[in-house]
């Protein structure tokens, strides 16, 4: 058995990947800390501006997230095979097949599994489906931030009605992101830990080890 | 306060004077420079009343009430100056036959020219047998009189978009007049609404011969174009983080922001802090009281509870439990560990069963 180093994420799906990883993180924080303010100034003339600040933080990592998620989709079309929409999407009968014996392969029915450069199925339609949350995520965002805007009041009121409504969804899809990134963390271990290739540093340095065939 | 006992509170003529202010009021609601008062003034002063059937269907009556007792006390009395009211079945004087003729007169002698305002909830269910006036269902009336009217006006959150009628489970499958006609309404939610927008839109079709602007659900921009939150005296407290922990404390005494004992105005479009009620300059937060938001749809239903930020998740299949979002959600995400615990134990378990050998190398 012999394995060989093959370059698998392009720089700017590794820059995707950190700044939609990066940015979930700073947006859970400031988004409880916005929703439920656990600090309390109470000192006039402090000129400290706890909400104030959060809520610039929350912006700015709102504004990565959604250039992140801009970069994702343009390389779903344009990226390397790996990254292309077809290569993992549930939506080829390749894919359709891969999908049913990664499941089997979790939950440790076969040990079997097609090694695979790119994402499995599961792993595109998980994907798929965080990027489709995603969106929604950033309607209700936009809508929020700018209620008096004709452009994003078609949209929230098409989706949400009110902005209440747009509030609540956001708050339970921050829920699907934090267990979304749990879940990540875990499957990625465990894949690391089952089959040695190098799955965790490559998204730093964009390379695995693929197992050759020979 | 001795100023509300003045003696034009008793005067039923309306002065020269408060008619101006009433006008220039108005102005200054719509956004108007104040060289556009004389041309509102010239518009409500037109000996051409414009006749307004005003229907009553499912409601209290508070939008009238808050109207008629608007403060500047010339506010009420400018509107029913300015209109001819042929049909309102508060303050009407006929009754019965006569009451029930003089709504046939409007409709047929100003037919396309009248203007019908609708206060309250239109029921659908049962073929509308929930609201009945001289035998016929609100659904009828309404259908027969808003498409030969010149405008419709929908006042209050009930005739708006439901209200407290269609609030969940809405037993009487109550409407909005919009949802009930198909067709472009203008809506003055608010529960009451404030009576400066009803007569900013009134005075904006006299002079301009058209509606105001609105946003996407029907509401006059003029009055709700921009949240609550966004004007609101109390926002500084909000961006430094001074917050009322709960009713009554020191920092309510103080003043401070209301956002943490559930007020709805950063969800909330209306011009309470701008324009605010009765004369006395109050609207509920001024009052130590948040904004529960009552100028959005289904208000009843997602902004509450009224003292919490948002509202329960329902849990599927349970009949009805609610949890609080975030206690669920930490639950999931316990339930997520501990499968993510079990499948990595399983997984553990494979291997010393199998022994190590057995791993992917092998495959």
């Amino acid at each position: 058995m012999t394995y060989q180093s093959r370059y698998a994420w392009s720089v700017l799906f590794r820059l995707f990947h950190w700044a939609f990883a990066l940015s979930i993180v700073t947006l859970v924080v400031t988004g409880l800390y916005v929703n439920s303010p656990w600090t309390n100034t109470v000192l006039e003339g402090s000129r400290s501006f706890p909400m104030a600040t959060m809520r610039y933080l929350h912006f700015l990592a709102g504004f990565i997230f959604a250039s992140a998620v801009a970069v994702r989709l343009y390389l779903w079309l344009f990226g390397n095979r790996q990254e292309k929409f077809w290569d993992s999407a549930p939506i080829t009968p390749r894919n359709i097949r891969n999908l049913f014996s990664t499941m089997a392969y979790y939950t440790y029915l076969t040990d079997r599994h097609e090694t695979r450069l790119g994402h499995n199925a599961l792993a595109g339609t998980v994907y798929l489906a965080t990027i489709v949350l995603t969106l929604i995520q950033l309607v209700s965002g936009f809508y929020m931030l700018y209620p008096e805007s004709v452009f994003w009041q078609k949209w929230g009121v098409a989706l949400f009605e009110t902005q209440q409504q747009a509030r609540f969804i956001h708050h339970l899809l921050m829920w699907y992101f934090i267990i979304f990134a749990f879940f990540h963390l875990y499957i990625v271990i465990w894949n690391d830990i089952k089959s040695p290739e190098g799955l965790i540093s490559s998204i730093f340095c964009g390379r695995k080890f693929h197992r050759s065939s020979s | 306060m001795t100023r509300h006992l003045d003696k034009s509170h008793f005067e039923p003529k309306l002065s020269r004077r408060g008619f101006i202010k009433g006008c220039t009021i108005a102005a200054a609601a719509l956004g108007l420079s104040d060289e556009m008062v004389p041309r509102l003034v010239e518009a409500a002063a037109s000996a051409q009343k414009p006749p307004v059937l005003w229907l009553h269907f499912q409601e209290c009556t508070g939008c009238t009430e808050a109207l008629l007792r608007a403060s500047h006390p010339d506010v009420g009395r400018l509107i029913l100056d300015m209109i001819s009211l042929d049909y309102h079945e508060t303050v009407m004087a006929p009754s019965g036959n006569q009451a029930e003729k003089s709504f046939k007169d409007t409709l047929e002698k100003y037919s396309g020219k009248f203007i019908c305002v609708v206060e309250g909830a239109v029921p659908t269910k049962d073929g509308g047998i929930y609201c009945k006036i001289g035998g016929r269902t609100a659904l009828e009336i309404i259908r027969e009189a808003a498409p030969k009217a010149a405008a419709v006006i929908a006042i209050g959150t009930c005739a708006s978009y439901g209200g407290v009628q269609a609030a969940s489970p809405n037993p009487t499958g109550a409407k909005g007049a919009g949802d009930v006609l198909g067709m472009p309404v203008v809506n003055i939610p608010g529960c009451p609404p404030n009576p400066i927008a009803f007569l900013g839109t009134l005075l904006h079709f006299l002079t301009f011969k058209r509606l105001p602007e609105l946003d996407q659900i029907g509401r006059p921009l003029f009055a709700y174009g921009r949240k609550n939150h966004d004007q609101c005296e109390r926002r500084a407290h909000f961006d430094e983080g001074r917050f009322v922990e709960q009713f009554g404390d020191s920092n309510h005494m103080k003043g401070y922001c209301l956002y943490k004992v559930g007020c709805k105005g950063p969800e909330t479009f209306a011009n309470c802090p701008a324009v605010r009620f009765n004369d006395v300059d109050v609207w509920p937060v001024s009052a130590g009281h948040g904004c529960v938001g009552c100028t959005e749809p289904n208000f009843w239903d997602t902004h509450s509870p009224f003292y919490e930020r948002l509202p329960g998740v329902k849990i599927p299949g349970t009949g009805g439990i609610v949890h609080d979002v975030d206690s669920a959600g930490k639950k999931i995400l316990g339930i997520a560990a501990a499968a993510a615990g079990i499948h990595a134990a399983v997984g553990i378990g494979k291997r010393i069963v199998k022994g190590r050998g057995k791993s992917d190398e092998d495959v």
